[in-house]
């Protein structure tokens, strides 16, 4: 039996998290089949290796919030190394071990007192994946993608985040060869945080631009 | 604008300044099969096989009704798919056959 998504036939396109089809007996749906046939015949022809794909999903684990908030608070502690984040974002990362799997160069944007970021991605999902991991599902969603071009600040504003008038907010679009990374601002009162303890400070979010950094995030995800 | 004319304006994935709903802060734990569909397409991508942008343009030409039923990586299973096909590397036969195989594979267990 398949698991198509009939409870997905409604008449619009929105693009939000699709309830995935309960999986029945453990057997696999009709996407699932089809991901392990193209995926062994792509290996029967010796056209990519079984062990790649293997090593990929482990590289894929390996990439989460936490290096992008080494990043954030080595640039933070660091005025040096800020300097040479924001001048070139891949190379900064890379100085710090965190490898870049793919062909992207990634754009490290500051938040300060006159300029907010956002990062989006309208035409798809594009994301800093070797710095924050894959993107929340919001984040490929079509509400977010569609209305973080032209209202920001309404966006935001769901988020819990409200930007003075005064404050700039800036936008930068995604494309499949270069990223972005919202550096935010230091919350007030850390000046005795050591790295680490600043790192922690740093959540997925505050990556976005969708969130300050605060710090009363003990305990919060990711 | 008329009707046909925003459609030739727009194609699938460009939504950017469109009307939307609020956000949804949704996310979910990818099922072990999207995790491996992303495996793959980063390694297509390693091997010039299929890139990102062939990927997202092959998405695109699922066709809107397509990209608004389908979840994130059945789009884009089935998007390397047609890519594959198109590129003559797999025929859709091939694939048929295989996805049978692994079928009956998966019952036998």
């Amino acid at each position: 039996m398949t698991h198509r998504h009939e409870d997905d036939a409604h008449d619009h396109d929105h693009d939000h998290a699709h309830p995935h089809a309960e999986i029945s007996e453990g057997r696999p749906g009709y996407y699932d089949i089809m991901e392990t046939a193209v995926r062994e015949l792509l290996i029967d022809k010796k056209l990519i290796g079984a062990d790649e794909i293997r090593r990929q999903i482990e590289v894929l684990d390996s990439r989460m919030p936490a290096l992008g908030a080494r990043v954030v608070a080595r640039a933070w502690t660091d005025p040096a190394f800020r300097a040479r984040l924001l001048a070139d974002g891949r190379a900064a990362c890379e100085e710090l071990g965190i490898s870049f799997y793919d062909d992207t160069s990634l754009i490290a944007v500051e938040n300060t007192d006159k300029v907010h970021n956002l990062i989006v991605c309208t035409l798809c999902s594009c994301y800093p994946r070797p710095v924050l991991g894959l993107p929340p599902d919001w984040y490929k969603a079509r509400p977010y993608r569609a209305r973080a071009v032209v209202e920001p600040r309404a966006v935001l504003a769901e988020f819990g985040t409200i930007i003075p008038d005064e404050v700039e907010v800036r936008v930068h679009d995604s494309t499949a060869m270069v990223r972005y990374l919202v550096l935010p601002k230091r919350p007030a009162g850390t000046g005795h945080f050591s790295e680490e303890e600043l790192a922690a400070l740093v959540t997925r979010d505050t990556m976005i631009g969708v969130v300050p950094a605060t710090v009363d995030v003990a305990g919060a995800a990711p | 604008m008329t009707e046909t004319e925003k459609l030739v304006n727009r194609l699938p994935n460009d939504i950017g300044g469109l009307p939307a709903d609020p956000i949804q802060r949704v996310d979910h734990e990818l099922e072990p099969w999207e995790k491996r569909c992303h495996a793959l397409a980063d390694v297509l991508d390693f091997h010039k096989i299929i890139n990102t942008e062939e990927k997202r343009c092959g998405v695109e030409a699922l066709g809107a009704e397509m990209v608004g039923k389908l979840s994130y990586y059945e789009r884009w299973i089935v998007a390397f798919a047609n890519i594959l096909f198109r590129k003559g590397i797999l025929t859709p036969t091939e694939l048929a056959l295989k996805m049978k195989e692994v079928e009956s594979r998966s019952n036998e267990d």
